[in-house]
């Protein structure tokens, strides 16, 4: 889905995940800021964006630790209330970092944890999408990550876009090469 | 579907689903003597004082605008009509009665444009009104009902602008579910979750629920 040019997918691989060093790396002491030297020692405990921590595993370079937005303590708070959980402050991304961090973790409940999170919340999305059309900004917006806050504004959108149309009342429109034309006349 | 003011969303706009309702056919009543008109859908009139024929709603509109012709209400915009169809889509929690494609759009047109022809306008809008909202009621509470099987929903007698309003949020709700629930991310089934045993052959269409 997400092609070359998708800038929330760029965005997604900036995110940062905690990484260990599985061999010794010279030159590159900018990455860790606690490397006296120059260069991070094997076994370093360091925190890389996420399209340096894929192109650095795919090379066996770094072995991924799971993102904290996919801890036990965040899995079980969604399954005691998935609408109610504040997964935009964990991470905005969710659900597609977890579809890119899964494969080089290893972890395979992700996925079915990913697809019960949303089934869960998306529920909440639809009831509040289309009733509460009229609210300006509800609380519960600032909870949801970037792909269900782009749900949330399809539905009501469309559903503002339908109220208008139907209170709009007759439409005259004129062209508006006869509305240039009007003064000569 | 070419012309559509958001390709990107692929939704009409309200106003294109209008646009779209105005060759819906309703019944006239001229009150001058015309020939008849030929356009490319098919050819209308001849029109005669006080004989009924029937022409495209927006060729209507533009008559009635000129007060050459008076538009007979369409037979399903009687009070008796709808408000059985009212009882029946209380009635029945799951089903849509059938009502025409352009019902909404009709019936705001006749209301903007023809309010003197329609008897009792105020029973007849408000009527319109009720059933809207409580087909979109259903349409909200099936929505819910969507799963990370569902792979297509089958909605009949739905009509244009209630298909119209929830497009982008089922479209985009279809795609994530489909995106989470594709066979690489999902390896085993979870009990957490309590999902079936996976479904590879995605049909491209399948009638999941019956509406």
């Amino acid at each position: 889905m997400a092609s070359y040019y998708d800038i929330d997918d760029i965005i997604m691989e900036d995110e940062l995940i905690s990484t260990v060093f599985q061999i010794g790396a010279n030159g590159v002491g900018m990455l860790d800021p606690g490397a006296e030297r120059n260069c991070v020692e094997q076994g370093a405990k360091v925190e890389l964006p996420f399209w340096l921590a894929h192109e650095l595993h795919l090379r066996q370079a770094v072995a991924v630790t799971v993102p904290p937005c996919f801890n036990q303590k965040t899995r079980k708070e969604i399954q005691a209330d998935a609408a109610c959980v504040d997964l935009k402050s964990r991470c905005s991304y969710f659900y597609e970092l977890g579809c890119k961090v899964a494969p080089l973790i290893g972890d395979r409940t992700i996925g079915s944890f990913l697809l019960y999170a949303f089934t869960g919340r998306y529920k909440e999305v639809l009831s509040k999408a289309h009733s509460a059309a009229f609210i300006m900004a509800p609380k519960f917006l600032t909870l949801l990550t970037k792909e269900e806050t782009r749900l949330y504004e399809a539905a009501r959108s469309s559903m503002t876009a339908f109220k208008k149309w139907r209170v709009g009342g007759p439409r005259f429109e004129r062209a508006s090469i006869l509305r240039k034309r009007k003064p000569t006349d | 579907m070419a012309g559509q003011s958001d390709p990107h969303l692929s939704i009409f706009s309200s106003e294109e689903v209008e646009f779209l309702a105005e060759d819906e056919l309703v019944e006239i009543v001229p009150n001058i003597n015309m020939g008849s008109l030929n356009f490319i859908r098919g050819d209308f009139g001849p029109f005669r004082p006080q004989i009924a024929t029937e022409v495209p709603l927006w060729l209507a509109m533009a008559l009635k605008k000129r007060g050459k012709c008076t538009i007979r209400p369409p037979e399903w915009m009687s009070i008796e009509k709808l408000t059985r169809v009212l009882e029946a889509e209380r009635d029945s929690p799951r089903e849509f009665q059938p009502l025409p494609f352009h019902y909404v759009e009709i019936s705001k047109l006749l209301f903007d444009h023809a309010r003197d022809d329609i008897p009792e306008i105020y029973m007849v809008r408000s009527l319109i009104e009720d059933i809207r909202d409580v087909r979109f009621h259903k349409v909200e509470t099936g929505l819910q009902t969507i799963s990370a099987r569902t792979h297509a929903v089958k909605l009949k007698n739905l009509s244009a602008m209630e298909v119209n309003i929830v497009r982008p949020f089922f479209v985009r709700t279809l795609q994530a579910f489909y995106k989470h629930d594709s066979p690489q991310m999902i390896h085993q089934p979870d009990a957490t979750t309590n999902r079936q045993p996976q479904v590879v052959n995605r049909g491209p269409r399948r009638d999941l629920r019956r509406r």
